[in-house]
This record gives structure tokens, sequence and C-alpha cells, in this order.
């Protein structure tokens, strides 16, 4: 045991490098293009993977938002940094946004289609078989009037808090813990005794099982990322180049740029951030799922990177179960690249409303995944008279790659919004942090 | 009763004129569908006696249905389909290809200068009135070619769904033939624009003379696959509760021919699939 011991340790530092991460991607990546048949076999791994993940995700989110909460209102994180909060997601959302549609309209501005490539898009539209877009009854009678949804504010109230948290819906069970937070933090003020002891070994017990678990991120990636990319073959990227150079393009970009704002308002080395903030990056990858990315990401920001651990914990919970900035990004330069597609020329005021309405768009997806989440993109589309119809066979292809970078710029930039408003917990002094 | 009290000339009169009447109404009503009177009694047992069963097409083509080849031969499933049906009724089969429209198909089964018509025929109310129908040997859901742009103006941000259903504006088919009946009954605010082919509509959508065409799925999803730019600037839609029955138009007098074709056509039930005629139209 005792010569087990040091290997251990050396297997979970190995384990835990960014090297390592970043080298599953390499593997998963060279995997999913190898076409090679066993590829698929990864699935269920993967499955396995994000349910481990997903076991401990709601008794998180009940644990840290009422500390969070408590945090707040007992000064520790004071109402100048919720303030700065709320500012810096607006700002974060409105650069977002309008990157998403003025980088896009210069692009195809100056790169317009040629007929070899709207026929092969054509082509993709229908498949081999010329597949139609619709299928609907002349006739109306005796079609079903569907039930009329949940409005926006009503959909947030957990009528039934136990039914909420079965069915995995997580903005109502981020309500309660809120409101459920702010109760127990007022009952300790008139009784003086409360449940938060207890509630900090709850949240310190699921952190732990995330640390374990991240012990099993290079498995994760590779059986997660390698099935996506393997059906998607060379020719939809050159035949979707111009969607695809923008979009990625982009997406790297808004990445990148997230690490040097994290590394200048924590007061760090942009590698060191980099080598650190990896990780629950390509975890946004693997998982697709950024709820599932919280305790990670809490533990990055907190523990490696030296946030603020008060504004970590109430904002990144609330701002990645509701902001979705890969999404904003992806229904704005949806829209342009279908715009330009058909030929559509957009005004000052169209852009500016392309940009509002992938924003809405984006709140439209929250309890919403995979290909389902490209619906309220038809919102966006419509009133510019450009066909949903279109565009959803199209970026329905390429989606499995563009889920993965959603997620990813949903994780980075929601992370630098903490970032900004609190900046590092520690003084300039006390920033040494070992390399591993 | 009265008029058995008039005299019995008066009576004959009668008679006579009531039959004079009836053997001139479908004359008048519409003349291209009347029935030749040497031809009426064409049943199994003459076109077996006469050992030619006589099959009327259209004389543009079909692909795959039917096509002429440079030496003049037809080759094509209603070729294939035909061939193999007089084999079971054990007679030549000889093709009419004069027909210039699928009515005029029609108009020569009725005539009698065909026993039967089997070019992609779908059945309607004006020539069921004619000649008989065979059972089905497919059926095709109707389908629309629109132009996206003009379905998305109409539907103001809502989805085409509706702004195709209640559509008022330019559709194209081909004059003629079954899809003016149904273009008409199913878009009665429509301007319904006949073209003498196929690919004079779908030039017409292109040029935009017509914002959307009327046809059956197969021709549809056809036509995708043979050009599919268009699929980027026209949508394809199918018309789910809207279906041609595609038979073969028998003589009207020829009874015991269409039991017959029936029981052919029963043992052959999978003679005609859509996704092997596409798959056919797309390997030439």
């Amino acid at each position: 045991m005792t010569k087990l011991g040091p290997f251990l340790k050396a297997l979970k530092r190995w384990l835990n490098h960014p090297l390592t991460v970043l080298g599953s991607v390499a593997i998963a990546l060279v995997l999913g293009t190898s076409g090679w048949h066993f590829v698929d076999s990864l699935r269920p791994i993967g499955d396995l993977y994000i349910a481990l993940l997903q076991m401990c995700v709601l008794p998180f989110l009940l644990t840290t938002i009422p500390l969070a909460v408590r945090s707040a209102m007992t000064g520790a994180t004071n109402a100048v940094v919720i303030r700065s909060l709320a500012g810096w997601i607006v700002c974060a959302v409105v650069v977002v946004a309008m990157i998403g549609v003025l980088v896009p309209v210069i692009v195809f501005h100056f790169v317009p289609f040629d007929g070899s490539t709207i026929a092969a898009m054509g082509a993709l539209v229908g498949g081999t078989a010329g597949k139609v877009d619709l299928e609907f009854p002349i006739d109306q009678s005796g079609s079903s009037i569907g039930a009329a949804a949940d409005s926006g504010l009503l959909a947030l109230v957990p009528s039934n808090i136990f039914s909420a948290l079965s069915t995995n819906d997580t903005m109502p069970v981020l309500v309660f813990a809120a409101i459920f937070g702010t109760s127990m933090v007022v009952c300790e003020r008139r009784s003086g005794r409360s449940l938060f002891s207890a509630l900090q070994s709850l949240h310190d017990a699921c952190l732990l099982i995330f640390q374990w678990l991240n012990l099993l991120v290079p498995i994760g990636i590779i059986a997660l990322i390698a099935p996506q990319i393997a059906p998607l073959g060379p020719r939809v990227y050159i035949v979707l180049a111009h969607f695809s150079y923008v979009f990625f393009g982009l997406s790297a970009a808004i990445l990148m740029l997230s690490i040097v704002i994290l590394a200048v308002a924590l007061r760090l080395d942009v590698p060191l951030t980099f080598a650190r903030f990896s990780r629950p990056l390509m975890v946004a990858a693997a998982t697709r799922n950024t709820l599932a990315c919280i305790p990670i990401a809490i533990e990055t920001m907190t523990r490696e990177l030296r946030a603020s651990p008060e504004t970590c914990e109430l904002y990144i919970p609330v701002g990645f179960a509701s902001l979705r900035f890969g999404t904003i990004l992806h229904f704005a330069v949806a829209t342009m690249f279908v715009g330009a597609l058909l030929g559509r020329s957009f005004s000052t005021g169209d852009i500016l409303m392309v940009a509002i309405l992938s924003v809405a768009g984006s709140f439209a997806t929250l309890g919403i995944s995979g290909a389902a989440a490209l619906v309220p993109l038809a919102g966006v589309l419509r009133p510019f008279g450009l066909p949903y119809e279109l565009a959803f066979p199209l970026l329905v292809i390429i989606d499995p790659l563009v889920h993965m970078v959603r997620i990813m710029l949903n994780v980075a930039v929601n992370c630098i919004i903490p970032a900004l408003a609190a900046g590092s917990r520690l003084p300039q002094a006390a920033l040494v942090i070992p390399a591993e | 009763m009265p008029f058995l009290q008039h005299s019995p000339a008066f009576i004959l009169f009668c008679a006579l004129t009531c039959a004079l009447l009836t053997a001139l109404l479908p004359s008048v009503s519409d003349p291209g569908f009347a029935a030749d009177a040497e031809n009426a009694a064409a049943d199994l047992t003459s076109i077996k006696a006469a050992g030619v069963l006589r099959i009327a097409i259209t004389h543009f083509d079909i692909p795959p249905f039917h096509t002429r080849q440079p030496d003049g031969a037809f080759i094509g499933k209603d070729i294939e389909f035909a061939h193999e049906l007089g084999d079971a009724l054990k007679v030549k089969i000889v093709f009419v290809d004069d027909p210039p429209t699928f009515d005029a198909v029609v108009q020569t089964v009725a005539k009698g200068d065909a026993d039967i018509g089997l070019s992609k025929l779908s059945q309607t109310y004006d020539r069921v009135a004619y000649v008989r129908f065979s059972e089905p040997y497919l059926t095709l859901r109707h389908a629309l070619l629109y132009n996206r742009a003009v379905v998305s103006r109409i539907s103001n941000g809502a989805a085409p769904e509706e702004a195709l259903r209640a559509f008022a504006g330019n559709i194209g088919v081909i004059g003629a033939s079954a899809y003016v009946d149904f273009a008409t009954a199913d878009y009665p605010k429509a301007k319904i624009v006949p073209f003498p082919t196929w690919e004079a509509t779908i030039e017409a959508l292109k040029s935009g003379k017509v914002d959307m065409v009327y046809r059956d799925e197969f021709e549809v999803r056809s036509i995708l696959i043979h050009e599919p730019a268009l699929h980027v600037e026209f949508g394809a839609a199918v018309l789910s509760d809207r279906r041609s029955f595609l038979a073969m138009a028998i003589c009207d007098t020829c009874v015991k021919l269409e039991e017959f074709i029936n029981y052919f056509i029963a043992q052959h039930p999978r003679a005609y699939l859509l996704d092997e005629l596409l798959s056919v139209q797309y390997a030439d």
C-alpha cells in the first residue's frame, strides 16, 4: 500500500494534467476521423460518464446556491460586485451578439456563394432521396391544437420541487434554491441556528465526488468526442465552408479572448490560465452539457485560478443555467449565413434586430438540448423572410461539432463574468501559483 | 296513370326521343371522350381473339415510366409492366403513342383507339365518367415546389404551412393533366397556370412566372435529386391528405379485362415502389 501511494498520486497528477486533457482531445479527433467501426461502441462509455457527472449536479446546486446567497446577504459578496456582475453580463451579451452579426456580414459580402456550393448545399438539404421540407394536410379539420406552452416566467416557478428535481428541470430548482437560501439566512438571523454548516459538508462532499470523476475526464473526452466526429465526413465542412469558417473562427477567437481576459482579470499568466482552464472547456466539449460543467468550472475558477469563490458560486450556477452565449453566436451567424445564401441584404436595423432576436432565441433554448435546440432559430429567421426549413437540414448536419463549441462558449464566457466582476480572491503579492 | 291514356304513337315518339337524347348526350358534353360504337363490345374475349392489346401512352417521355430510345423502342417501368401483362394475357403488345397529353391518353381509350392507357394516369372525377380504371398500382401523395422567399413573405414570420394552405398566387401545372383538376379544387383562390410539359412548368417556376408548382411527390423529389441547387431557392412540401391513384385506364365496355388487370395488379404488389423509381431516375 505504501508503494502504491506515490504511484496513485503520480497517476492522479498525470490524469489531471492539461496536456493529458489536450492529448485526449487529439486521440478523440484521430479516432473520430479514422472511420473505424469500433468508435461507435465507445458511446455507452461516454453515456456512463455523462450520467455519473449529472448524478450530483442537482444536489450540488441545492447546496451551492443557498451558500452563495448567504455569502451575498452577509456581505462577503457585496452589492457592488452584484451590480458589476449585472454590468458585465450585459456587456458580454452585447459583444457576443454584435460579433455574431457583424463579422458574418463582412465575410459573406466579400466571399459570395458560387453555383457549385449552392448545388451541393441543395443536395445536403434533400439528401440523395430528394427529401421534402414539409408534410402537412390541406384540410385542417381534425388536426389537434397543441396545448399552450407555459409562459416564460411561469416555467421558472417550481410548483412541485420534487417533480422539478426528478425531471432535471434546472431553472425551477435554481429559483427554489435561491428562495430557500434567502429564507435560511433570515431564519439564521432570527434564531441564530441554521443548516449552513451541514450544507457546507454536503457541498464539499459533492465537490469531492466531482474531483474523483475528474480523473475520468480523459476517458470521457475520448468516448464522447470520437463518436460525434465519426459521422461527419470532410465533404460537409467543404459544402458548409462559409458557415463553418465564420462560426468556428469566431468561436476560437472568443475562446482565446476569454482566456486572455481571465488571465488579466485574475492577474495570471496567459499560458497558465490556458493550461488550467482547458480542462472545463474540454469537459464542456465532451459532455455537451453546460450544467454538468458547473462543478468543474467552479473548482477550476476558485481553486486553480483563484477567482473569488463567493462570486463564482453565486454566479456560475445561475449563469450556466440561463445564459447561452454559444447559442447567441450560433443563431446570429446562422441567420446571416442563410440570408447570404438566399441573397438577402440586411439594413442596420435588421442587423440589430437579428442580434436582439438571437439573444431572445437563446433563452428559448433553455431546458432543450440536441437538435431540438435549433427550433427557436425559426423565430430569428422567419421575421426576415428566411426559411427555417432550409436552415435546419443544413445546420443539423454539422450540429454535433457546433454543439460542442456552443457549450465551450457557454462555459468560457460565463466564467469571465465573475472574474471581471470580482477579480482574484488573493492580493497581488499572494498570486504565486505553483506549476504542476 | 295519365301518360298511359295517350295514344300509342305519342308514347312511341317519346321513347324514340329519349333514346336519341341518351345516345347523343356524352358527345354533346365532351366529344373528346365519346365512345366509339364499333368498339362498344370490346372486352377480354375480343382482345384475345385479335391477339393484340393496344396500350396508349403519352407522346412525351415520362422517365422512368416510359421513355422512347433513339431506335424508337420504348423502355421503362410501364413498358415492362405492359409486357408482363401481355404475357399473362398471351397477346402481343402494341403501344399507341400519339396522345399529346394525359387527358388525350384517356380520350384515346374512351374512343376505342386503344384498349387500355398506361401512362402514369391519375384517376379524376371527369375521367372516371368515360373510362374504367383498374385498382391503383401506385399511390402518390400530392406535392408542391414553392418559392421560399415568396412563401416566407406571405407567412409574415409564421411557419409556412398556413401560407401554403391558403396560397392565392400563380400555381403552375401540366396542362390537360389531372393536376389541373387537383389544383383547382385545392386552391380555389389561386390562378392555375397550365404549361405543356413538366420541364416548362419548372422553367416557369425558376423564371418567376409562377410561385409554386403542383404535382406528385415522385416528380417533386425527382427534380430535387436531379437539380439539387433548386432546393436552396425553392422549398418542397407534401400534402399528406391528397393522393393520386395511378391506375390503368380501361375501355368502358371491358368488364372482364378490368377484372383480369385487377388480378394481375394484385399479383404484382411491388411492381412500382416510390424509392425504387426515384433511384432508377437518379441512376439515369
